[in-house]
This record gives structure tokens, C-alpha cells and sequence, in this order.
């Protein structure tokens, strides 16, 4: 699903936020990403995300050189991904409805199908009576669960998740780890960047430890 | 068509969010294709005369009081003769006298009543039209002045052309001056655009990350400024008509007496479309000028470069 071979990300001043890092992740695959702060594991999310190319080394996701791809490819292969970030990222002007409706929207999904599919997820996260507030109405907890509504709806093959819970109590983290569970024992490959120890302990899953941008330890 | 859909539909939110930015940027776009419209309306109210000083006759052959009829039958054998010509008409000096007495009928009492008739015999030729062939219209000219009979010829061509010139170079100067107003319009469309960019910059790199193309990330904001540009117009075109038809109930009569016009004219169908699909195509590239600089219109980030 995703193999890193010897992949560094250098930015000016000769910073190295990752370095020399090879890593393979198999399908289906749940993996903590852990480690302090500025270890790496959001650069290697972002690049994953081709936010940002590296400056060597390769990153193929399900076949496809992820810094090779062109523009309409590029698009393409993150409708394919599914993104859940810290601060939710949800858009505050549009309904949960909207929010969760709007990356089908783009894809083009026939309305009535966007519609079924948009309830039928927004239950699954225990949402579907909060679908016509605005994310600034709801808790930390809810928006999260909404963005991984977004991130689920077009069933893709690989979920990134950059600090879920970061913002979350542990009771809360748990609920949206318990989520991310539900959705990886259908098939789809997660791999989440934490630096919750505790969180990763409980979960008892594959995680990678980084440190200075290397990889010092997989459990 | 969805892209479309949801782009205009965006738009027009956003314009509704920010009236108060969009209406300085209307306002701007409607002043600009005002001054535009304007002259375009002038125009469209000389043209007539221009072409009814054209279809006039454009060579006067004046002739001497003591022309003789083999002289007049000569100089009218000279003109069938021409390729350039397509009409004469021969006006004697009686004819003359009467046409200026009805013309003019204020001025009788400067002829003098009973003294002798002032005015020369003369051909009124028309040109074939589309002779643009000023050297063999002088030669003509030349040959007809050097026949006897023939006291003066007046070639109204001359003028006429001096007249387009002027007015071409008019036109071209007017239209420079509309480019450089509509550029600062398209400018100020750009920088109301760019604020509505700015506010929603969250939003777009949200949608960004989702993988929405191009079409729903800048699709908006060209729209926005389309809108924009379409609204300018249209508030051009209604400043325009009220202006007119006060102009016209006002000073309708005085204008076309003055100057021999018929009745006076709003913009013909295509002026009032040139002046819509200007303004869409300024708003349009105020809008693109809006995004021009966002980071995500390009395919590929930079890559950094290892300095270690």
C-alpha cells in the first residue's frame, strides 16, 4: 500500500525533517506514527498528502509515485485518500450535512445517492440529528467525528490522520479511535500521527517511532 | 455544468457577503463602460449623418455665368464618360437660388431681393461607391478645370476623408482611454475578488486536500468577478437609457435640427452586447488575477533544496 524508500525532506538551513527514512505499510494496515514533537510524522503525512515533494528519496502509494503525479492526478489520488486533521478543517459556512456531502459533490455522485450516503455516515459517527448545524455549534468531539464522516464517505483505500485527538479528552480519544478501528476492520488502511503514547498503548496496534526524522523503533 | 452550477452559486454568496466591497467594484465597471457606452452612443447617432454627407455629392463643378450650351453639353459628355462617376445632376443657377431660398429661408433678405441671382450654375456628381481612388478623381478634376466653361470644382471628398480621419483617430483615442479604465476596473475587480480569496483561504485548501479540481476551487471567484462585471454593465446600460431619454426629451429636437438627423437612437442591440460581454470579460480577468498567485494553480510544490 504505501512504501518509503530512503526518503528525506530538507528544508532551507539544512533542517532535516526526515532523513533517510524507508518504511512499508500493507494494506490494511492500522500504524501509529509517534514520536515528539518535530520528528517527522506530520512531514511524512504532508508529504504522503504531496503537500510538499521530498527532496530525495521515493513514496509510492498503491503503485502510483506520489511526486510524480501531474495536477488532474494529483486531485485524483486525494478523492482517494481520506484526511482527518487536528483542527477538524471543516468548512464553518457549511453544514455538517454540507461539509461531509461536499467532497461527493465534486466527484459528481447523483444528489439522492449523496444524500443517502451522506446520512448513512453521519449515523455511523452518531451524528445524523446534528446534520443541519454549523461546525462552530458543535463539541470538539463531534467536529472531529464529522470530519471522519468526510474523510470515510468515498470509501477510500488508505485513511491519514494528523493528531485526531489532539484536541480530545482521553474518553473522547478513544471514541474516534474506536472509529478509525471500525473503519480499518472493513479493509481500509489507516495510519494515524499521535504522540499519545497512552492512546497508542490502549489500541495495541503497529507503531513506528520517529525521532530527528529516522525511524528509531517498530513495534 | 456542476462545476458551473456551484461556481456561480458561490459567487453570488459571496457577492451577498461582501455587498459592500461588490458594489464599490460594480460601481467602478458601470463608470468605466459608462464613458464607453457613451461615446458608442454618439456614435451610433452620427453615423447616419456621416453617411448622408458621404451618399451627398462629393464633387461640385461650379460653372461661369457666360457657360454656353456647347460648353455645358461638353462638360457633362466629360463626366458619362468617367469611370468614376455613377450620378450628375446638372442645377442651374435658377435652381440654385430656389434651393438656398428654401433651405434657408431666413437668410432671403441677405440676397437682396430684386438684385441679380448670386449663385452659380453647377454638376452635382456622386461617386461610385467604394472609389478610393484619390489620384484619378484629382486627374478628373484637373481635366474638368482646364474645360472651358467651368469657373471652380469642390471635391467634398477631401474633407470627408479628413472628417473620418478625425474621427478614427477620435475613435482610437477613446478606445485607448476605455482599455486603460477598464484595466483599473478589471484591477479593482481583482482586489475585491482577492479579498473574498483571502477570507475563504481556509476553505479553498480544505477543498484543496479533498482533491476538488480547479473548477470548484477558482471556478468561484471567476464567476464572482463575471457577475460583477455583468451587474456593472447592466447598471451602465440603465444609467445610459435613463441619460438618453432625458437628453432626448430635453434636447431631442435642438440636436437633430442642429445637426439634420432624423430621431435619436439608443444603442443598437450589438453596442449594448459589446458593452455586457466587456464588462463580463474585465470581471472575469479580475477574477483570474484574483487567483493567479494561489499556489495550488500550480501542478507540483517546490521542491527544497538540501543546503547541508
Amino acid at each position: 500500500m504505501i512504501e518509503i524508500t530512503h526518503l528525506s525532506k530538507v528544508y532551507s538551513r539544512g533542517l532535516y525533517a526526515l532523513r533517510d527514512l524507508s518504511l512499508a505499510v500493507e494494506t490494511g494496515e492500522f500504524v501509529f506514527l509517534t514520536g515528539v514533537s518535530g520528528a517527522g510524522k506530520s512531514t511524512l503525512l504532508r508529504l504522503l498528502l504531496r503537500e510538499e515533494l521530498p527532496t530525495t528519496g521515493e513514496l509510492v502509494v498503491n503503485g502510483q509515485d506520489v511526486t510524480r503525479l501531474r495536477r488532474g492526478a494529483l486531485q485524483t489520488y486525494r478523492r482517494s485518500l481520506g484526511v482527518v486533521f487536528q483542527d477538524f478543517k471543516l468548512i464553518p459556512r457549511k453544514t455538517v450535512f454540507e461539509n461531509v456531502a461536499f467532497v461527493q459533490h465534486v466527484l459528481g455522485v447523483p444528489l439522492g445517492q449523496r444524500q443517502r450516503r451522506t446520512f448513512q455516515v453521519l449515523k455511523w459517527v452518531g451524528l445524523q440529528h446534528r446534520m443541519n448545524a454549523y461546525p462552530q455549534e458543535l463539541s470538539g468531539g463531534e467536529q472531529q467525528r464529522i470530519a471522519i464522516a468526510r474523510a470515510v464517505i468515498n470509501e477510500p483505500t488508505l485513511i491519514l490522520a494528523d493528531e485526531p485527538t489532539g484536541n480530545l479528552d482521553p474518553d473522547l480519544s478513544l471514541e474516534i479511535m474506536n472509529l478509525f478501528r471500525e473503519v480499518n476492520s472493513k479493509g481500509t488502511t489507516v495510519l494515524i500521527a499521535t504522540h499519545d503514547r497512552e492512546l497508542i498503548r490502549r489500541v495495541d496496534r503497529r507503531s513506528v517511532i520517529l525521532e530527528s526524522g529516522r525511524i528509531v523503533e517498530a513495534a | 455544468m456542476r462545476a458551473l452550477k456551484y461556481a456561480l452559486g458561490e459567487a453570488l454568496i459571496s457577492l451577498w457577503r461582501s455587498r459592500s466591497s461588490g458594489i464599490f467594484s460594480i460601481a467602478t465597471i458601470a463608470a468605466t463602460l459608462l464613458i464607453f457606452g457613451g461615446f458608442l452612443l454618439i456614435a451610433s447617432n452620427l453615423e447616419p449623418l456621416v453617411e448622408s454627407w458621404s451618399a451627398a455629392a462629393e464633387l461640385s463643378v461650379y460653372l461661369t455665368d457666360e457657360v454656353s450650351d456647347g460648353e455645358r453639353t461638353e462638360i457633362e459628355a466629360l463626366l458619362v464618360a468617367s469611370d468614376l462617376v455613377d450620378a450628375r445632376e446638372y442645377v442651374s443657377r435658377a435652381e440654385a437660388l430656389a434651393r438656398f431660398s428654401r433651405e434657408f429661408s431666413d437668410l432671403n433678405a441677405a440676397l437682396g431681393g430684386d438684385e441679380e441671382n448670386p449663385f452659380p450654375a453647377s454638376f452635382e456628381v456622386r461617386l461610385r461607391a467604394g472609389v478610393d481612388e484619390t489620384a484619378a478623381v484629382d486627374a478628373l478634376a484637373d481635366r474638368l478645370r482646364q474645360t472651358a466653361g467651368v469657373d471652380d470644382i469642390r471635391y467634398d471628398r477631401v474633407w470627408l476623408e479628413r472628417l473620418s480621419a478625425a474621427a478614427t483617430l477620435l475613435r482610437a483615442v477613446i478606445i485607448g482611454f476605455a482599455a486603460v479604465l477598464l484595466a483599473g476596473a478589471a484591477l479593482t475587480v481583482s482586489n475585491v475578488v482577492r479579498l473574498a480569496f483571502y477570507a475563504r483561504r481556509d476553505e479553498i485548501e480544505i477543498m484543496r486536500l479533498v482533491g476538488a479540481p480547479a473548477a470548484y476551487l477558482h471556478g468561484p471567484f471567476l464567476a464572482e468577478g463575471v457577475v460583477q462585471g455583468g451587474l456593472g454593465a447592466g447598471l451602465a446600460l440603465g444609467i445610459l437609457w435613463i441619460a438618453f431619454a432625458f437628453a432626448r426629451d430635453r434636447y431631442g429636437d435642438l440636436v437633430t435640427g442642429v445637426l439634420g438627423l432624423g430621431e435619436l437612437v439608443f444603442l443598437p442591440g450589438r453596442y449594448a452586447w459589446l458593452i455586457v460581454g466587456g464588462g463580463m470579460v474585465v470581471g472575469c480577468l479580475g477574477g483570474l488575477i484574483a487567483t493567479w498567485r494561489d499556489p495550488g494553480r500550480g501542478a507540483r510544490p517546490r521542491r527544497t533544496t538540501s543546503e547541508a
